[in-house]
């Protein structure tokens, strides 16, 4: 009887040890190799510092395959302690859903939140007026161009300063050189890219600038939408545009890292990572001198301007069902440290939030990307609101069918608004 | 008349060897098909504020499936995927190698171990295989191969995506046709083909008279377990064309799971998923009740 009593009390005791050793590992998700090795050193600090075992597992590569399983995760309550978000897209349905933990108190007492551009600290604000992420990296975009096809072309490689200007370019590009004059992401399979890396760069500069009421609805009935989708049914129409690799199942890789490169693509929309990972020293298919060869425009608004679209790259947060929300959110501080911001900028080419990166002797040796931290604090951006998912998902489908050529510009936003309807219901749609 | 005290127990003693199955039963297939039944009338998601707060639509996703012009599309893809790789290449070509198995052929197992590969290989990694030889460009093994009759290349899976799916779930599935049809073959007796040989019958007319009526429970039975399977297929196709070109590959468990888990909406998702179990459930009894016609 002795015995099973005192087995019994050995079994509670190592069940209690086990579930306090628990308590002190943080589970981290992270996905494709390059942000992994990015977070290798920070990991080791994370240990060191906190006095914790960091168990980081690997998610799928793809953006979208990502999302859907942390998603999965998420909702069934076992999702990691720490996770990125691929898209600024995905935070207000993510804030929406309650999985994000809120950290507006910890971050604004952080010291080295003070030296965050202003553009991510907006960025990081939720429609409620709390912070739940990171915003330790930003994404950059403009409009990355050939240098020299069009110098050896005899075509101007002046600032367009306007849309009208700018598809005059691509025309003239296709037209002297053969090659297509300009690509802006679309279509289903580039999933949230259509809308990140391709809408959001025009209808920043449109007629009708957001697509957010000031009461948080959604307002995809301007006009500045249609003119958007007539941006690329034009490019579309003139076969100014790849369009059969975009309906593949892997959209980018032949006109980012195959035309583009060989020069067969002029003009594309991308991110400062384009300089490091699609042709740079990262990049499988890197173009040689890559800051010579390739330049940069900023996106024309329709009748001026000039926009320079900033996101959050890959933003971190806190699974509000943490067992160990607190540690998680110390661990967060460290994610965005000046060091962690460097080590993704070299491997992955986004843009430091802070501005102490500038004076990172490690930092300073990406050369590409200098310029370009420092003009960071000129970003504009979109509105954020719950339902931007949806929004993508719809852009996605949208320019899908103007790819197949089976709408046109106002049937694009057709099914644009349609589909966001049918997915939020009439209410969240002005 | 009452049972027996050893009738009873005998009764008792099956129930409890059937308990685990039928418990493993309602917990993996009764259960999940009910509650996707309860989610299809919700707007359940993955994400946004329905995900915290699920609410009751009635028959809001119903409505919006059947005016969906991609559901439809995803049907008729699916409609002629299952016409294209089961019910006709599957099986013919399951036929034809079953009846070639049946002679006396000089390199009889390794042909049929030739048929059986197909089926050694993941299907994701059969899909990726696939890929490299139907790729655009000049390396690809079927480019070269057109190339080398003087034929002009092309990415064959964004020209005749449908064609292409429809060739490699034939390619994978020949083996389980054979299998079963082969089963079906042994069970015709040789003397009523001896006896129709003595009357002068033909090669032909001993195919269509003799084989095809005896054998046909087993090919109502293949055609039920290939048609319900092949609405299934989604990793050989998902791994080689995730839908594409424009949807004209997205079966109908592609677009489930694209509206499930590329759009977040569970609710929707479920909907679509009961449809495609009326469906398979309509084409089950319809062959369940062909067989027993037959039989």
């Amino acid at each position: 009887m002795k015995k099973t009593v005192f087995g019994g009390l050995c079994a509670i005791l190592l069940g209690c040890t086990s579930t306090l050793v628990q308590a002190e590992t943080l589970r981290l998700a992270n996905h494709g190799q390059a942000g992994i090795d990015a977070m290798k050193s920070t990991v080791e600090r994370i240990e060191k510092k906190l006095g914790v075992k960091v168990e980081v597992v690997e998610y799928p590569a793809p953006d979208k395959d990502y999302l859907s399983k942390l998603l999965t995760e998420l909702g069934a309550g076992n999702g990691p302690d720490l996770f990125s978000m691929p898209s600024t897209a995905a935070v207000a349905d993510m804030v929406e859903a309650g999985y994000l933990a809120p950290i507006t108190a910890e971050i604004n007492a952080w010291e080295g939140y003070k030296n965050f551009y202003d553009v991510a600290k907006k960025l990081a604000v939720s429609p409620d007026g709390e912070t739940y992420v990171m915003p330790y990296m930003l994404g950059i975009q403009e409009i990355y161009y050939r240098k020299d096809v069009l110098d050896k072309a005899g075509i101007s490689t002046e600032q367009p300063k306007t849309w009208d200007d700018l598809l005059v370019r691509a025309e003239e590009i296709k037209a002297k050189t053969g090659a297509y004059g300009l690509l802006f992401p679309a279509g289903i399979s580039w999933g949230s890219g259509a809308f990140d890396e391709g809408f959001q760069h025009l209808i920043v500069g449109s007629k009708t600038p957001q697509i957010v009421t000031d009461d948080g609805k959604l307002d995809l009935t301007g006009e500045g939408v249609k003119d958007v989708f007539n941006v690329y049914k034009t490019l579309i129409d003139k076969d100014l545009m790849p369009v059969q690799p975009l309906l593949g199942p892997e959209p980018w890789v032949i006109p980012k890292y195959e035309q583009f490169p060989a020069g067969k693509l002029v003009a594309t929309t991308c991110g400062s990572w384009c300089y490091i990972f699609d042709w740079g020293r990262e990049s499988k298919n890197p173009i040689p001198d890559v800051t010579e060869v390739v330049g940069t425009w900023t996106v024309p608004g329709q009748s001026g301007g000039q926009f320079v679209l900033a996101n959050l790259a890959a933003p971190w947060a806190v699974n509000a069902d943490s067992a160990n929300v607190e540690l998680a959110k110390k661990a967060l501080l460290e994610i965005g440290s000046v060091e962690t911001q460097v080590s993704y900028a070299a491997r992955i080419g986004n843009i430091p939030a802070s501005k102490d990166a500038a004076a990172d002797p490690e930092f300073q040796k990406l050369t590409e990307l200098v310029p370009i931290h420092a003009a960071a604090e000129n970003g504009t951006f979109l509105k954020q609101a719950a339902g931007f998912g949806t929004v993508a998902e719809g852009v996605a489908r949208a320019t899908d069918a103007l790819l197949r050529k089976e709408v046109d510009a106002a049937g694009a936003q057709k099914i644009l608004v349609d589909y966001v309807k049918e997915t939020l219901g009439d209410e969240a749609v002005k | 008349m009452a049972k027996t005290l050893q009738e009873r127990r005998a009764e008792r003693q099956l129930m409890i060897v059937l308990l685990p199955s039928l418990l493993l039963l309602f917990a993996f297939v009764i259960y999940p098909a009910i509650y996707s039944v309860y989610l299809s009338f919700t707007n359940e998601a993955l994400t946004g504020a329905a995900a915290r707060a699920p609410r009751f639509v009635g028959t809001r996703n119903y409505a919006r499936l059947f005016n969906d012009a991609k559901f439809w599309n995803a049907l008729f893809v699916t409609f002629v995927f299952v016409l294209g790789s089961a019910i006709i290449g599957q099986f013919v070509l399951g036929l034809v190698s079953a009846l070639a198995l049946r002679r006396r052929l000089v390199f009889r197992t390794l042909f049929s171990s030739i048929i059986l590969l197909p089926n050694a290989a993941p299907e994701v990694v059969a899909g990726f295989m696939w890929i490299s030889m139907l790729a655009g460009g000049d390396h690809a093994t079927l480019s070269r191969v057109v190339s080398f009759f003087g034929l002009p290349t092309a990415d064959w899976l964004q020209v005749f995506p449908l064609t292409m799916i429809i060739v490699v779930n034939t390619w994978r599935g020949i083996a389980t046709a054979m299998i079963l049809l082969t089963a079906g073959l042994s069970t015709v007796p040789q003397e009523i083909y001896e006896a129709a040989r003595m009357d002068g019958a033909t090669p032909s007319q001993m195919f269509r008279r003799i084989t095809v009526p005896l054998m046909m429970p087993t090919i109502l039975l293949y055609m039920l377990i290939s048609t319900v399977s092949t609405i299934a297929v989604f990793g050989l196709v998902y791994a080689l064309t995730r839908g594409g070109p424009g949807g004209a590959t997205e079966l109908i468990s592609i677009y489930i799971y694209n509206q499930s888990f590329t759009a977040y909406q569970l609710g929707y998702g479920a909907a679509v998923a009961v449809i495609a179990l009326l469906v398979s459930l309509m084409l089950g009894i319809a062959y369940v009740r062909a067989a027993k016609v037959e039989i």
